[in-house]
């Protein structure tokens, strides 16, 4: 038996017991979902409707987990600060995902100057003529821009789920984009969420209100 | 071993602080020694103690300056913030060496 006291391991698994609850994977999925049915690009073509709808409904997804962390997790399971060090690895992770968003806004920019000089458009077409062939990178590029930040997230965050949710995020944008099918993406989410799901309603049953403390602080 | 020895062996875990040495308080206090601050709640969840056990060791441990305890309102909602102040870190650390100490005594 082994009876050592690791305070690393002790600290890791107080961390990851905040991730018990399922919610960041009822959130990626729901994020897929939304980015599945509001971003693939529809037969009549890109309108500013699309990007609308998307962030609104990005914006309820983020509302729906914050809600969850704050009325369900929290009376359940409790608040905990970590040290110095988890502070250091959220700040690096925070300059580290900056820097991938600095990269998507500089593609999303060259993107607009491209729909904005048809001229160039075209030239760019010209290089990659086979349409398939010019779907493929194009899909690889968004998978590739959104998976490895998925990674750094799962990395820094010591999330070890992070990684399966990265690879399937990945391949439903891949997939959203190569084959222009909301309904591939949407499976995918489901794979995503299928687990957070059972995760969550263990939590629920592992971790029932406390009204101890509420009588106790009343004393 | 010579009897001089085994006296010197006792002697050192005679000295072990009873207050840290019990199994449960041993597990809050480690526990919040790993992270900056933890919550009643928290405390109870990771350490399978129920309200009233872990009340009383944290009474004891406050009482004896290892914890601070923070009591305050999230919302509606009334919290229990715990720390271990500088004198609980030190006692910890302290149990640790003493603890790694006499096990080492015991092998050699």
């Amino acid at each position: 038996m082994n009876t050592q006291l690791d305070l690393k391991e002790m600290e890791r698994k107080a961390f990851r017991a905040t991730y018990q609850d399922g919610l960041w994977d009822l959130y990626f999925g729901l994020i897929v979902v939304c980015m599945s049915i509001f971003v693939y690009r529809p037969a009549s073509g890109y309108s500013p409707l699309n990007i609308v709808l998307a962030l609104c409904a990005f914006g309820v997804a983020f509302g729906l987990f914050w809600a969850g962390k704050k009325f369900i997790t929290l009376p359940r399971m409790g608040q905990v600060r970590f040290g110095a060090k988890r502070e250091k690895r959220k700040r690096t992770m925070i300059i580290a995902l900056s820097v991938v968003v600095l990269i998507q806004s500089l593609l999303f920019v060259l993107q607009l100057i491209a729909w904005a000089n048809p001229g160039l458009g075209e030239r760019i077409n010209g290089l990659i003529r086979d349409r398939n062939v010019m779907d493929l990178v194009v899909a690889s590029v968004g998978a590739l821009i959104v998976g490895p930040s998925m990674i750094l997230v799962a990395y820094f965050r010591d999330f070890p789920r992070g990684y399966f949710i990265a690879a399937m995020i990945a391949l439903a944008v891949f997939l959203m984009i190569y084959l222009n099918q909301p309904v591939y993406p949407i499976f995918i989410s489901m794979l995503i969420a299928l687990p957070g799901l059972v995760l969550f309603v263990r939590f629920l049953r592992n971790y029932p209100l406390h009204r101890e403390e509420a009588l106790h602080e009343q004393k | 071993m010579s009897k001089n020895e085994e006296k010197v062996g006792l002697g050192a875990l005679g000295e072990i602080d009873r207050l840290v040495h019990e199994p449960a308080r041993l597990a809050v206090m480690a526990l919040l020694y790993v992270v900056e601050s933890a919550d009643f709640i928290f405390l109870m969840n990771q350490t399978g103690l129920t309200w009233g056990n872990l009340s009383a060791h944290i009474s004891k441990l406050e009482e004896a300056g290892y914890l601070s305890v923070e009591k305050s309102f999230k919302g509606k909602r009334p919290n229990t913030t715990l720390r271990l102040t500088v004198q609980g870190r030190q006692a910890f650390r302290r149990y640790a060496l003493q603890m790694k100490q006499a096990f080492r005594d015991f092998e050699a």
